[in-house]
């Protein structure tokens, strides 16, 4: 869960009162913009996508603009553009207008809870406004701190002065940048980055940090979150229908997120652990339609219920349903293994058969009445099915599952379509 | 102030040794207690290790226990009261809801001062609580280890803590040795102990780090207790992306590092916790390199490459692990601890193709699980068929469904309308047998219900006489004949089949028409003998041995029927009906389609399809040997059960293709569904009896049902187009409705009607009378586009006409809706639906005898209605079986709260 951008994130820190660029939304009328020209001499104009997308400046994502007739342009040629990096690509759905804040000095600020120090670490440097990791080590401080005590100003101070900041900035920052803490702390965040912060020279030539860019990361599992009131298309990045039905059913019970890996995929496989959720993401490829841990012991009507999604979205495409885990600890087997019988069942009776393979791969309390309870089910929709234990490997089990799934894209599919009387295979 | 630490490490790191992480000397409290996780672990967790649990806490429930085999653990309201009564702890397990995680911490280290180490299951924990947890024991100087983990457990100490590391037989996957393992994976914890035995390696501790973003327990901290562990001689770590927990540690041993997550990179978007801003240099390629760096291997490590240094290998699947261990333990001069257990190669224990023809390397067949699965799979095995789960059935079907869309109904996955393109033989066992049957079966089916027609002598006959006299409606007339074949008049049938399904059941036998199965070594006892012998009674019925001679005429195979003749005893009829019933129903049943009651049961339903039929046909043409004079003999060996429902009609043999309207016809009516009143008046039927003790259900009594809830509105309406028909063509001069030649102007007749149905509509309007609808036209689905069809009507017109068939009746209908809108009697062009192609078949199939005056108005209704229930007789059968098999007593009464009252 990310934020980027000033749209959203002015509100977030006006929360703690820390100060930021004035930014007018997709909305704006053209006075407003121009008030804002008027005001500021200039305006920047940015994309916003959902999520977060990063280094939008670099990819030339950023118009700017001192006439009302430039700023216009710049929104008509940012307001879908698509931003591509790596396998991610984003399309914007909007741009805001961002006042310019004229400034000699820019600040990186961010924190984050950093695995090196297992704390939460403040990274801060006179020189932002670029890459980070363009500066030397010596012009960055990147300071662990206390949880409980949370960041101070003592930590600022040392820390510019680490870095041999220019001492007009270090009363202000001291004074302003501890707020953040309170945002990300109290709200549930796990990351904020400011950059740029640029340094507005006001009365008596002090200087007052303006936060002109925002990138926040969010926790899912912290309630705090709800505190700001964010609505929740703010969230919803490229997720698919798919994703946001089954992920409503996440809690701590059971169920990590689930993954679309491939919507064109031909094998839907349940994944009951995080370490065979990986194991088998990896190994199926292509082939997996998703990816997911069901693992946590489930109780019956969470398996089913989350299998029935599943089930809707993709058991028409699916040559295999491949259900897997390693040896379980505690999750019942008897119990996932009925609910997403019952889910089957009921999709059966629901849309009718479809041609599948059922393979399984798993070891746990109640195993093999799950097996005997699963293949009743299979048994009475007339589908085929091989169950391993827990003693064959499971990467032999995905490569085996990946083997049906080739059979059946040769032919086999048809064969059990045959079978099963459906006339025409998806 | 906090405690300090020997590690010489920036942070307090309590645990010095990997010995000491998991002791026999242990105390525990286990906070929530009580709660559905802990309630099925801690019992298992505190027998294994020699019950270290001191006490446990839920709020609210101080006095209780958790029942032990160890013993009962008390559970108090807190800590403190648990101190305060005595207990000592210096392990506190965690199994909070992750909001009170944070708490539960606080709690522990704040009441204990003797708290060493606190374990953390609970999962979805917020980073801003783990970030205060990690604050607070590291100032109260405590470990944690967790959250989000299975906790750890030591196989040489026999102590496992906190979490289910080894389910619930740990012994099972902890066996002593000299491998610690430490696992970003609760399961893989687990797993890879097993994996590892089948190298001959065993485990020293084994540790569920857990990996959210605070992983409270580390890498960095696991390689400092491995290294001062003596026992310890390798390590097996297996990673997640995420974090740098890994990067830059020695881990001093030889160490095989499992770097799972590569796919993850490949996402579009951040996953999970660990590593949620994209891009950190924390990804799984980054991580095989650290620890390709730190063995000084310059690849992964596969059994085809196996790259392996002294100091360790890489490998990025969990099943190379023991491989890489022992060749890098080979490096060392080190040998696996035991003999190798088990192997790891596929073990497929419970499988079925279905009867598809798999590759062979796909078609494993399965092979023996460990104990003690392999006893408890035997036992499953033991099942022969289905096994259905019982549910309130009141308007549901497991058998029919009606697509509410296209109004065309299926029965197990088969639409009537294939099922109208179906020989009738085929298709009427399938509302039991859940399959379309063979040309061998079809001809056995044919065998088995002719068999059952000829009634004469029989007090079936007598009561279908009694009621045909009495001026009862079709319908009426079968239920007299179906409430006489009840449960005794099936009994020795019934028995048969179920003798020889146990006889059978674990034969190998696969295929019932397997005539070359060697049954030699099946024996059947002197008193199930009797059972398929002719009693001295049946000693001259002639019928068992016409239908021996039927099935050879008709080169009919069947394993059961080749072990009877081998018996050499004199037959029975009912045992020949539990042969061949037995031969349809074996594969399904073996192949787990039907439910081992349907296989049973199919000789009543063949028994009644035949009487059915049977009391259709008026009793003076049932004759000892013959029906409407045609002998036994050519009835049994070469008639198929289209040829007998067109007899019964018209008395007739059919020549040629003349049945295949008929069989159309039939196949149409098999079903609408469970919402049809014929369907309901089965179920209830089931119902009242009970179904949850199916040898109760009186399936003739079910059938009753079926034909009492049949009627002149259901069923006997076929009639109206018919009637509708024979106003438009009585006086027409048509001689022979197929013939394209048969010189009437349709479409003047059509446009005739048309004009005096709008005049009539335009009366009726201003004497405010009902319209008459016409039979045939127009459907409350298939509505309002400009022209509409029925996509029934429209599948059987295709049909015909890709036949070359024509049908004057339903040409002319063609004609009557597009007349009907021409002179402004319709909004639209209506549809013409499927009532209109069933009346015009029929009619057709009628019309040269209607027209010789062979047939009168009155014996045109009764064949519509006879149709109308030989077809619906076949789904009656689908929904009784399902009902029996999967519903429950008297499930489908409606609840008072949902009946109303009306004055």
């Amino acid at each position: 869960m990310q934020i980027t951008g000033m749209l959203h994130g002015a509100p977030l820190l006006k929360h703690v009162d820390f100060p930021s660029t004035e930014v007018l939304g997709p909305g704006a009328t053209n006075d407003e913009i121009q008030d804002l020209l008027r005001r500021y001499g200039q305006v920047f104009i940015k994309p916003v996508f959902r999520g977060g997308v990063g280094k939008k400046g670099k990819a030339g994502l950023v118009g700017r603009a001192s006439d009302l007739e430039t700023a216009l342009a710049e929104k008509e040629r940012l307001y879908f553009v698509e931003h591509r990096h790596g396998n991610a690509v984003a399309k914007a759905h909007s741009v805001t207008f961002e006042a310019g804040v004229p400034a000699e000095h820019e600040v990186y600020f961010s924190i984050t809870d950093d695995s090196r120090f297992r704390a939460p670490t403040m990274t801060l440097t006179h020189r932002g406004g670029v890459d980070i990791e363009e500066l030397d080590a010596d012009e960055i401080a990147t300071i662990p701190f206390d949880a409980l005590t949370g960041l101070k100003a003592f930590v600022v101070a040392n820390a510019l002065t680490d870095i041999h900041a220019p001492r007009e900035l270090i009363s202000p920052l001291v004074q302003h940048l501890p707020k953040l803490w309170e945002l990300v702390h109290n709200y549930g965040m796990t990351t904020l980055e400011l950059n740029p912060i640029r340094m507005r020279p006001g009365k008596g030539a002090r200087l007052t940090p303006v936060a002109c860019d925002f990138k926040g990361g969010f926790d899912r599992d912290d309630p705090r979150v709800a505190r700001l009131g964010l609505p929740d298309h703010v969230f919803a990045a490229d997720v698919s229908a798919f994703e946001q039905e089954v992920n409503q059913l996440r809690t701590y019970q059971g169920q990590s997120d689930v993954f679309v890996i491939n919507d064109r995929g031909t094998i839907l496989a349940p994944t009951f652990g995080g370490g065979a959720n990986s194991l088998v993401t990896e190994v199926l490829g292509d082939t997996a339609i998703i990816s997911s841990d069901f693992g946590g012991n489930p109780p019956y009507d969470k398996m089913k219920a989350v299998a029935s999604i599943c089930y809707r979205h993709f058991l028409a495409q699916t040559n295999v349903l491949f259900i897997i885990g390693g040896k379980s600890n505690n999750t019942d087997i008897l119990e996932t293994f009925r609910g997403m019988g019952d889910a089957l069942r009921e999709h059966f009776s629901a849309h009718g058969p479809t041609p599948l393979y059922v393979v399984v791969g798993r070891g746990g309390p109640n195993l093999v009445r799950g097996m005997g309870n699963l293949a009743e089910t299979l048994d009475s929709l007339g589908l085929p099915y091989r169950f391993f234990g827990f003693d064959s490997a499971i990467s032999e089990v995905v490569n085996y599952a990946k083997g049906i799934d080739a059979w059946m894209r040769a032919g086999g599919r048809d064969d059990i379509a045959r079978a099963l009387g459906v006339k025409q295979s998806a | 102030m906090p405690k300090q630490d020997t590690s010489g490490s920036p942070y307090y790191l309590g645990i010095q040794n990997l010995q000491e992480i998991a002791t026999r000397e242990d105390r525990v409290c286990v906070l929530n207690i009580l709660g559905g996780e802990s309630r099925q672990v801690t019992p298992t967790s505190h027998s294994f290790s020699g019950g270290n649990v001191v006490f446990g806490t839920s709020p609210g429930r101080a006095g209780q226990v958790l029942k032990t085999s160890a013993g009962d653990i008390p559970v108090y309201n807190n800590v403190r009261e648990g101190i305060d009564a005595g207990h000592a702890f210096n392990v506190g397990v965690v199994y909070l809801p992750p909001s009170a995680v944070r708490d539960g911490v606080a709690e522990l280290v704040r009441v204990n001062d003797a708290l060493e180490k606190i374990v953390i299951i609970t999962e979805k924990i917020a980073v801003h609580d783990a970030r205060e947890v990690r604050a607070m024991a590291q100032a109260n100087g405590v470990d944690v280890i967790g959250g989000n983990c299975l906790g750890m457990a030591d196989s040489w100490n026999g102590v496992r803590l906190g979490g289910a590391l080894g389910g619930d037989n740990p012994a099972e996957s902890l066996t002593k040795g000299s491998v610690a393992i430490f696992s970003n994976s609760g399961g893989f914890t687990t797993t890879i102990a097993q994996y590892l035995a089948t190298e001959g390696w065993g485990t020293t501790t084994l540790i569920s780090s857990g990996k959210d973003v605070y992983i409270h327990y580390a890498a960095r901290d696991f390689a400092h207790a491995f290294q001062a562990d003596e026992r310890s001689k390798a390590a097996v770590l297996y990673v997640e992306p995420g974090g740098y927990y890994e990067h830059g540690v020695d881990f001093g041993k030889p160490t095989i590092a499992c770097v799972v997550g590569r796919w993850k990179s490949k996402l579009t978007r951040a996953v999970g916790h660990a590593g949620a801003m994209a891009g950190a240099g924390d990804r799984a390629e980054d991580k095989e390199r650290w620890f390709m760096e730190a063995f000084g291997v310059k690849g992964l490590f596969s059994p085809e490459n196996p790259i392996v240094s002294d100091r360790g290998a890489v490998v990025t699947n969990i099943a190379h692990i023991p491989a890489a261990l022992s060749a890098v333990m080979k490096l060392n001069n080190t040998a696996p601890d035991f003999e190798p257990r088990g192997s790891l190669a596929l073990k497929p224990w419970i499988a079925d193709d279905k009867g598809l023809s798999l590759p062979p390397e796909l078609a494993m067949a399965p092979v023996q699980a460990p104990e003690p699965y392999d006893g408890q799979i035997q036992a499953l095995a033991q099942q022969i068929g289905a096994v259905i789960a019982r549910q309130n059935m009141k308007d549901k079907s497991g058998a029919s469904q009606m697509n509410p869309k296209t109004q065309v109904t299926s029965v197990h996955g088969h639409s009537v309308l294939d099922m109208a393109m179906e020989p009738l033989e085929a298709i009427f066992a399938l509302p039991l047998v859940h399959e379309i049957a063979n040309a061998n079966d079809s001809a056995m089916l044919d065998v088995a219900v002719a068999a059952e027609v000829n009634l004469v002598g029989d007090p079936v006959l007598a009561a279908a006489d009694a009621a045909r006299e009495a001026g009862n409606a079709p319908n009426a007339i079968m239920a007299a004949a179906a409430s006489i074949v009840g449960p005794k008049r099936v009994e020795r049938a019934l028995a048969c089949t179920r003798v020889l399904i146990d006889l059978f059941a674990h034969s190998g036998l696969e295929d019932g028409r397997d005539e070359t199965f060697d049954s030699s070594s099946l024996r059947l006892s002197a008193e199930h003998g009797h059972l398929f012998t002719m009693t001295a009674d049946e000693a001259d019925d002639p019928r068992p041995k016409a239908i021996l001679d039927a099935v050879e005429a008709r080169n009919g195979k069947s394993a059961f029927l080749t072990f009877l003749k081998g018996l050499d005893i004199d037959l029975n009829r009912d045992a020949l009906l539990a042969a061949i019933a037995l031969t349809i129903a074996w594969g399904p049943l073996i192949r787990k389609r039907i439910s081992r009651l349907t296989a049973e049961t199919l000789p009543w339903y063949l028994r009644l399809y035949g009487v059915l039929v049977g009391a259709s046909i008026p009793g003076e043409n049932h004759r000892p040997g013959s029906l409407y004079n045609i002998p036994r003999a050519e009835r049994f060996s070469q008639w198929t059960m289209a040829d007998l429902c067109f007899l019964a009609l018209t008395g007739k043999k059919p020549e040629r293709d003349e049945a295949l309207p008929l069989q159309i016809l039939i196949g149409l009516l098999i079903s609408n569904g469970p919402g049809a009143i014929s369907a309901q008046g089965a179920k209830g039927a089931v119902a009242a009896d009970g179904p949850q003790t199916p040898s109760r259900v009186q399936i003739n009594k079910a059938m009753v049902g079926f034909l009492s809830h049949c009627g002149f509105s259901h069923g006997g309406n076929g009639f109206e187009g018919i009637a509708f028909l024979l106003e438009q063509f009585k006086d027409s001069g048509l001689s022979d409705p197929t013939d394209r030649d048969h010189g009437l102007d349709l479409k003047a007749m059509a446009r005739s009607f048309a004009t005096r149905y709008k005049a009539e509509k335009r009366q009726a309007k201003e004497l405010g009378l009902e319209v008459r609808a016409l039979p045939g036209v127009h459907h409350p689905v298939f509505k309002g586009k400009p022209v509409n069809y029925d996509p029934r009507e429209r599948f059987i017109a295709d049909f015909l006409e890709r036949r070359g068939d024509y049908n004057a009746f339903h040409a002319y209908y063609r004609e009557l809706v597009e007349a009907l809108y021409e002179v402004g009697a319709s909004p639209y062009v209506f549809c013409v639906n499927v009532d209109a192609v069933i009346a015009a078949l029929l009619l057709a199939l009628l019309w040269k005898d209607y027209m010789a005056g062979a047939m009168g108005d009155h014996d045109l209704e009764n064949a519509a209605f006879n149709i109308f229930l030989y077809g619906r007789m076949i789904g009656a059968a689908a929904e009784i079986d399902d009902h029996i098999n999967r519903g429950r007593n008297m499930d489908t009464r409606t609840p008072a709260d949902r009946c109303g009252f009306v004055v």
